[in-house]
This record gives C-alpha cells, structure tokens and sequence, in this order.
C-alpha cells in the first residue's frame, strides 16, 4: 500500500545538511497497525507528516495505492490524500467555532458530498461513537478524551485507508488513552483500517502489529508482533 | 458549503464584536459616502442622454472677443436660423427658438376675470423642427401641423393640468392662452419629459407669431446680423457622419458675408454639443437652469473612494492583524481536504458578510444624509431602490468591488499558510509575519496621509472663506436693503414715489435709486478715450449707475473732487481710483475736472470726482477701472438702495419697516410681488460654491479622521495584546505606567510623522492651485501645516490612550503567569 525508498529530509545550514531524516525505506501492507516510536528529535512527526503528504521529502521515492507521489502535482497530491488519509493529532485540533456535529462533517464538504449523504454519514458516525448526544455542544465544552474521539471521528468520517495518528493519547489521562487505543485496535481488526501511529508510549505501542524505533532519522530497530 | 461558511462567519463575528463593529461602522462610512456621491453624479450625468441621435445634436453658440476679453453667448443672431437652414449642408434639421421672459399667462374661465399665472418661466417660441430634434410622445394633436400658423400653442402635459384642471387632453384643444397680451390656441399636448432635462419648456408657441405679432417681431430681430441675444437659441441635428468642422466653417462664412466686424470686436460660431450643455459654464442654458460643474463632480468622486479606501485600508489591517488567531482553522481546514481556493471563497465570503452588511447599513442612512445636505443637492435626486435599478446595480457592484478590494490581501495571506507550521503549534514563520507588520503600517501611514490632506484643506478654505467675507471690500455691507421693481411695470416715475415714501420710514437712515449695488455678479462694461496731450488712452471700464445718494448709502469714500447732484447734467461722472491712475499715474486725485470722449462710442464726459477702490465683483475677480453715472434710462434707476439705522439687539425695526414698505410698494406696484434682499446676503452668495466645499471638506475630513481612528484603536489592541509579556516584563524591572504608554505611543506617533513629510508638499501644492482662483488671498500660513499635524497626534495617541492605559495599568502578575 506504501512504500518509501532511501527518503530523506534535511535543512542546509551554512555548508552542511542537517538531516532530520536520513536515507529511510519502509513498506506497509494494508491492514497493518504500525507503531512508530523514539526519543525527541529522532523524525518521527516528520516522518508521519511525509507519510501524510503535509510534508515533502528532500529526496527519495514515495509510493501509495499505486501512485507515484514524488512526481505529483501539489492539486493531484492533495486529492489523494483527501480520499485515503485520516489524521489525528495529539492537540485534537478541532476547530473552535464549529460544534461537533460540523467538525465531523468538514471534511465531507471539502469532498463534495450532497447535504443528505452526510448528513447519514455523520448521524451514523455520531452513533457508532456514541457521541450523538454531544453533537450540538462545542469543542470547549468537552473533556480531551471527547475531544479525541471527535477528532477520530472526524478523520474516519471519508471512509479513508490509512489512518495516521501524531501521539494521540499524548493529552490523555490513562484511561482515556486506552480507550482511545481499544478502538485504533478495533478499527484495524474490524474494518481494515492501516494504522500508522507515532507514540510515546511502550504500552500503546504494543495495541500494533509492528513497532519501528527511530533515532537521529534512521530506522534502529523494526519488530514484529 | 456557502452556510457552513456563513454560520462560522457568524460565530466568529459574535466573537470578535468590536474587531466586527469597527469594520462594519468604517465601511458603511465609505460606502454611504458612495451611494450618496454615485446619486449626484449619475444624477448630473444623465442629463439629456435620452434622447434619440443626441450625438448628432448641437447647439450653435456665439463666442466673440471684445477688446481682447472673451465672451460666450449661448445664443445666435437673429437671421442665423435662416441662413443655416436654406445655406449649410450637412445639416438634417434646423430648429431655432426664442425664450419668452416671464409673461403672465391668462386661461379665460367661466368667470369674468380670467385665470391668471403671474411670470412663467419655460415658455418659448418654437416652429415645428424643434419637435423632430427632440421627440415628444403626442397625447393629442400631432408633430406634423401643431406650430405651423401664427398664434398657435403646444403645452407640455403637467402644465396642461394647471391650466385646464378639469379637461382631457383632447378637450384642451381649440381653448384659448394668452400670454401677456397674446392670444393663442392650443393645439397639441405633449407629454411632459420625465428623464433628467434641462429642456423644462412647458408652453410653446409658434414661432411663425412674429409674422402677425410686431412685439414678437422686434424681440426676434430677424434681420440684425450685429445683435446676439441669448433668447435666440438654434439647435441642429447633423446628418450622419458629419464633422462639426465643416458645418461650423461654412456658418462662420455665412456671417462674414453678412457682417462687417467692427474694429477690437470679433464673432465666431461653434457647435456645443448636446452633452455638453449640462456642464459648460460659459453658457447659459435658457432659464438660468443650474450648470454643473465637473470638476466639483470629480471632487466629489475623489471624496467617495478616498472614504471608501479608508474602510477598506482598516478592513484589511485588523484582519491580517487577527491572521494568526485564524491560523489554526487553516492548518486544520487544509489537512481536512480543504484546497486553497476553497480558504480564499471562504474569507472572500466573510468579507462579503461584512460589506453587505455595511451596503444594507448605507441604504438605510442614504435618505437621511440626502436630507442633511439638501442645501446642494439638486431636488430631483432620491434614494429610492425602486424606481432606480442603475442604482441597484451599482451597489452590487459596490459590493463585490469593496469585498475583493478588503477581502483579497487577507485571503491569499491567510490561505498561504502551510498547516505543516501551524500544526506543529509553531507559530506563524517570523519572516511573514514581519512582511506583514511592514504591510500594515504602510496602510496606516496611507491613511494618516488622507486625513491629513483633509485636514489641511479644510483649514486653508475656511481661512480663506473668513478672509474674503470679513476683508473690507471698499464699502458698507451690512444694514442696506435692495428693492428690484418689477422691470415689467417700472418707470422712474413711480419709483420716485415709492422712494419718498420709504424716506419717511424712520427706521431708514438714507435712500438712494440706482443700478446694481456695487459689488454684483456681472458687470456693465464700455470703452472710453482719454487724450494725453497727443496721445490717445483707451481705457476699458465699468459702469454703475446712481443717483446723488448712491456713494452714500455704501459709505463709498470720496477721495477727490465732489459727489453727484441732484442738479447734474448727466455728462459728469465719478471715477474710481484705479481709473484715475490711468489719466494720471502719479497723482490719481488730479484727475478731477479732466475730459474723457469717445465714452459708451460717442460722448464727452468730464470727471467730477474720485472714489476710494472698491471691489466691484467677488474676491475672484480683481479691481478694474469703474465709473458712477447718472442714470437717463429707466432701468438705471431699477433699484432701491436703503440704509437702514442700527437695530437695537433682539429689536424687531427692520422687520416693522420692510413690512411699511411692503404696503407702499403694494400701492404702487399692485399686481407684483414685493422684491427685497439684503446686501450681505447677496455678497455672501458669491462664496456659495466655496461655503458647500468647505462644508463638503469638513465633514470629509471628520470621518476621514473618525475611520483612521477607529483603525487605529484596533491596531492599537493588537499591538498591546501582542506585547502584554513584554509590558509585563518591564513593570516588573520597574517602569512607570507613563513609560510604558510613551513606549507604546511611539509608533503611532512616528507613522503619522511620515504621513505628515509625505502630504504637506502634496497638500500645499494642491492648495496653492486652489488659491489660484480668488484675485485676493490669504496667504498659505506654516501654522495651517503644523496645526493639522499636531492635531492628528494628539487625536491619535488620544484614542490609542484608551488601549495603552489599560495595558500599562494591568498588573504583571497576570500576564506573566499565563505565560
């Protein structure tokens, strides 16, 4: 489903590069839950957000559904992400002025779906995550763990094929976090959502089928469930 | 997607209410000083564009030169109409006619005394041709036939109503109007003319009268090539594709075969577009219809988008000043699938929000402000949308333009973010966000720049309007009192009369009769010889004309010589000293007692005395050689000048006595109104136009500064959030509240120091040039700069105040905890 080759990311500084990630290939089949783990500063954002084309590589080769990325336009780009990739984030980023229900719905505008077709896609995710109660109240108003599950929701809502999740338990209680991480779990085994997910955490990292630890941008250690 | 982004429009106006209101206020400024100024011009602009062809209609016009001064007459000598008609090809149809001064017209009713319409305007002498210039809808009778023989009348449909109240129009025809003394029968109606016009002629009678009617006859003077009289108007329609070039050379030819030009004068003849006659001041439309004047409509236009940009300036300076509030949305909006274009639809839509609420602000006020400054609107203007879609159009386009012109800078700025920044709870990158402080200060220099021209402006026409209202003119001004007898019923006989009975008034210190007083719009003027031993002094001067008391009642000084008398022949005259410097530039008062021939063509007259200079005319105009004579003919003693005596303050005497007068004149002059002014009124008319352009400048610069303000304020609570931990930092190290609102004012205070560099070289450029039109001018004072500058510091930093203060006054604690 995605494959990246010898990609690497670097900022020149003066007569140096300063690599934040350094000659990295990886491969993800679909249905995989991946957990990427390593100290701060070790690329693991970066490489999420490359993975989710908000972020360009400086150099090698990036593959997904069959798409030869490196080489696309940014419209071409932005429209496969918008029909593939769900993200969440650690800090939810929900937009305040909009209540919950209109979060969940946002990204069905940008993907020119009818009134009435979101409107049942958005009821049934309401009731899928238990959250119809709460779809008129805005982001203020709700605890982080709620926050997030909008959050998920929201990126869920497309139907996308890969979900990419920048630490998103890292605001997180406890036992908020691991319900959050039931439901990647869930998500992955029932429907067949590819989950990339970047973490802090041994424990969350162990909800996935592969681990990969990074350090100063390289893959140290890649482990297999 | 439109109600996703209204409804989060709305909510984030409901959020950012005084960020909203000082957007919303500023452009309904703007974009009310648009409406209001695109209904005057469109107004003046439309006038006499309705008709068919009217780009082949031309009025032909006198110009001549008489001793080297220009002249204009918007009429034609009397024979020019048939000479053009039977002479000059090229043309389709000719079409002269004559404007009747002021008949009282006469309907005969059922009663024996018939209905009576005392002085009507708009009445003329036309022949069937006016009507194929210019299309009339017939309600009865027919263009054909209507003024082919004598005594026959059209009437205009509203003034069909007024003189048969209760007939159709096909009743109407057959009835009988006279005019004066002239009997006519109807025989058509039209409709009256709905569009803007200066064609107001109700009554029009055929011009074939002057074949039965000798008074007709002699006011036509169809035979004098040397006598241009303004009533006398010809209209022509060109053939297709004719050059006026042509048609005017061939009617300059007809007038040099048939007129010998005597020495220093010269006539030609021009073809005034139709468009034209709207706008030309030069020429006088038929009945001293108003003229507009372009370059007051271009001011007025300049005023509007100066307004229109300061709303818009402010628009654009709070929003890109809130941009990294929004930077969130877009970083999340972009990961969620959103495109650029879609950002930019949704801040364009938001900034429509605002303006149309703004354009829905302005209609409201539109009537009210139309109200408020009446004094020079012309009547027919009106707010109303309905019965106006041009205006319906142009505030859509309004709308869209002022939406585009605000809303695209912040668009393009705020969509250009990169999500992957914002995301990452890193904050805008340092290097747009400096690029935008530089943009916005721009914008606040720019505005500083406008409210200070107006401010500039409006002092130096207010001091100039207080120098040329309070500067002595040469004579007395105030307590004088003018009566014009009716020119139709005057003589000097009855006037005698009337004046022995106001002497008697005791509120009336002295009356004299005379011509116009002695500052008038217009002028009298003539030719006279002076012989210098051998050699001959042509001297170009003007008249005036009174009895023994005229230089009296004005106080005008007596510098040499003696004053008229009643026992005068009417061969000696007074002369002003202008006039006296020309006989004898050394010693002007020797002039006394000196012949003058050649006077008016062919008289001697001798100098009796020398008046002190007095402005004969307003201050645009400068003083030039004057005589007072005795007056032979009836109309130099049309007036009454009286001198009234002091009123005792909150005294009614005046009153008593122009109402004594009233009777008297009703004994007199029975069947016409009584005429009266005062002569400071008159004297403060000449400045009319220059009073509207300061009231125009004051209020222009009033919102000017109150936009800039309200901007300003604004910016003012951006820059002190942006700084709070920096405010908080210093009081902590020990600085005083007032350090920190020096600190704070500073930059205000510098922007408008730019402006004020910038515009004063602009400004007293731009002043000087206005100057240029008064003969006698105050002078461009360095107070006038220094004045407006320090003003708008002091307003500025004023306003800021109530944003600094606060800021300085807070208590570090906080600020510096939330950090």
């Amino acid at each position: 489903m995605l494959s990246l080759q010898h990609i690497s990311k670097f900022y020149q500084v003066g007569g140096t590069r300063n690599f934040v990630i350094n000659d990295i290939s990886l491969e993800v089949e679909a249905g995989e839950f991946i957990s990427i783990m390593g100290p701060s500063g070790s690329g693991k954002s970066t490489l999420l957000n490359i993975i989710g084309m908000l972020d360009e590589p400086s150099s090698g080769y990036h593959y997904f559904v069959g798409e030869t990325v490196h080489q696309l336009k940014d419209k071409q780009r932005s429209a496969l992400y918008k029909k593939y990739i769900g993200f969440v984030f650690q800090a939810y980023h929900l937009i305040d002025e909009l209540t919950v229900y209109e979060n969940i719905e946002t990204p069905l505008i940008y993907q020119d779906f009818k009134s009435t077709e979101r409107k049942a896609m958005v009821a049934d995710m309401l009731d899928r995550f238990q959250i119809v109660g709460k779809k008129d109240l805005f982001p203020a108003q709700l605890s982080g763990g709620q926050q997030q599950l909008v959050g998920i929701a929201r990126a869920l809502i497309a139907g996308p094929k890969l979900l990419l999740a920048d630490e998103p338990t890292g605001n997180l209680n406890s036992k908020q976090g691991e319900e959050i991480m039931q439901l990647f779990k869930k998500l992955n085994k029932e429907d067949g959502v590819t989950i990339i997910q970047v973490t802090h955490s041994e424990k969350n990292a162990e909800y996935g089928s592969r681990i990969i630890n990074l350090l100063d941008g390289r893959i140290e250690s890649s482990k297999q469930l | 997607m439109f109600r996703n982004y209204f409804k989060i429009a709305m909510r984030g106006f409901g959020r950012q209410k005084l960020f909203t209101f000082i957007n919303v206020v500023g452009l309904s400024i703007g974009i009310s000083a648009a409406v209001v100024i695109y209904l005057i011009v469109h107004f003046d602009f439309t006038f006499d564009k309705f008709h068919k062809d009217g780009d082949r209609i031309y009025r032909i016009v006198t110009n001549y030169t008489y001793s080297g001064n220009a002249g204009f007459n918007s009429g034609v000598c009397g024979p020019m109409g048939g000479a053009v008609k039977n002479q000059v090809t090229g043309i389709e149809v000719v079409a002269p006619f004559f404007t009747l001064g002021q008949p009282d017209v006469f309907i005969p009713g059922n009663t024996a005394v018939p209905v009576r319409f005392k002085n009507q305007e708009n009445i003329i002498l036309a022949d069937g041709n006016y009507f194929k210039i210019f299309e009339y809808k017939w309600l009865a009778g027919s263009a054909q036939h209507a003024l082919d023989a004598p005594n026959q009348v059209v009437i205009t449909s509203d003034q069909a109503k007024k003189y048969f109240p209760t007939l159709s129009y096909d009743q109407m025809i057959g009835k009988i109007v006279t005019y004066d003394t002239l009997k006519t029968t109807v025989t058509g109606i039209v409709q009256t003319i709905k569009e803007n016009t200066d064609f107001n002629f109700h009554d029009f009678i055929s011009y074939s009268t002057n074949q039965t009617n000798k008074t007709i006859a002699d006011q036509l003077q169809l035979t004098k090539w040397g006598a241009t009289n303004s009533e006398s108007q010809l209209f022509v329609k060109l053939s297709p594709k004719t050059k006026t070039a042509h048609i005017e050379k061939q009617i300059n030819g007809i007038f040099n075969k048939n007129y010998k030009e005597r020495a220093g004068v010269s006539h030609s003849y021009h073809l005034q577009p139709l468009s034209d006659m709207h706008f030309n001041e030069n020429y006088y439309n038929f009945f001293d219809d108003r003229i507009a004047s372009k370059t007051t409509l271009y001011g007025l236009l300049t005023i509007a988008s100066f307004l229109l940009l300061l709303g818009c300036i402010n628009f654009v300076n709070l929003t890109t000043a809130q941009a990294t509030q929004r930077a969130k949305e877009i970083g999340i909006r972009k990961t969620m699938g959103s495109s650029r274009k879609q950002l930019i639809l949704q801040f364009l839509s938001e900034t429509f929000f605002i303006t149309l609420a703004a354009v829905i602000i302005s209609i409201a006020l539109t009537p009210l402000i139309l109200k408020l400054f009446a004094d020079f609107i012309a009547p027919g203007i009106n707010a109303n949308l309905l019965g106006q879609p041009n205006l319906i159009l142009f505030l859509v386009i309004l709308t869209v333009m002022v939406s585009l012109l605000s809303g695209f800078y912040p668009a393009i700025l705020l969509s250009g973010y990169k999500p992957i920044m914002v995301l990452k709870n890193q904050s805008v990158p340092n290097s747009s966000k400096s690029h935008n402080a530089y943009l916005r200060k721009s914008l606040t220099i720019t505005q500083f720049i406008i409210a200070q021209f107006f401010i500039m402006a409006t002092i130096l026409v207010s001091k100039q309007i207080y120098y040329v209202m309070h500067k002595d003119m040469g004579f007395k001004k105030d307590a004088i009192l003018i009566i014009s007898a009716p020119w139709k019923n005057l003589t000097i006989k009855k006037n005698r009369l009337l004046i022995d009975y106001i002497r008697s008034i005791p509120q009336v210190s002295l009356a004299g009769l005379g011509g116009p007083p002695p500052s008038e719009d217009g002028n009298n003027s003539t030719e006279s010889t002076y012989m210098d031993g051998k050699k001959e002094v042509k001297i170009e001067l003007d008249e005036k004309y009174g009895d023994e008391n005229y230089i009296n009642v004005y106080h005008i000084k007596l510098l040499a010589g003696r004053n008229l008398r009643a026992s005068d022949s009417t061969s000696g005259f007074l002369i002003n000293e202008t006039y006296a410097r020309l006989i004898n530039p050394q010693y002007p008062l020797e002039a006394v007692g000196k012949q003058i021939e050649k006077f008016n063509g062919d008289k001697t007259m001798q100098v009796i005395g020398v008046v002190g200079d007095f402005n004969q005319m307003s201050l645009h105009e400068s003083i030039t050689p004057l005589a007072i004579l005795k007056g032979n003919q009836t109309y130099n003693y049309a007036r009454i000048h009286i001198a009234l005596k002091p009123e005792i303050a909150g005294g009614n005497e005046w009153k008593t006595a122009i109402a004594s007068m009233g009777t008297y004149w009703k004994q007199i002059y029975p069947d016409d109104d009584f005429d009266y002014r005062f002569f400071d009124d008159s004297i403060a008319k000449f400045y009319a136009s220059e009073q509207h352009t300061a009231t125009l400048l004051a209020w222009a610069t009033g919102l000017s500064i109150f936009i800039s303000c309200l901007g300003l304020l604004g910016l003012a609570i951006y820059t002190t959030n942006q700084r709070t931990k920096e405010i908080g930092v210093r009081k902590v190290l020990g600085a005083s509240v007032a350090q920190i609102v020096t600190l704070l004012s500073t930059e205000v205070v510098s922007l408008i120091l730019i402006a004020f560099l910038v515009i004063t070289p602009i400004a007293w450029w731009a002043m000087n040039k206005w100057m240029q039109s008064f003969a006698d001018r105050t002078t461009i004072s360095w107070w006038i700069f220094v004045l407006s500058g320090a003003g708008m510091i002091i307003t500025a930093v004023f306003v800021s105040s109530f944003q600094t203060v606060k800021a300085a006054i807070a208590n570090p604690v906080k600020s510096l905890r939330s950090e």
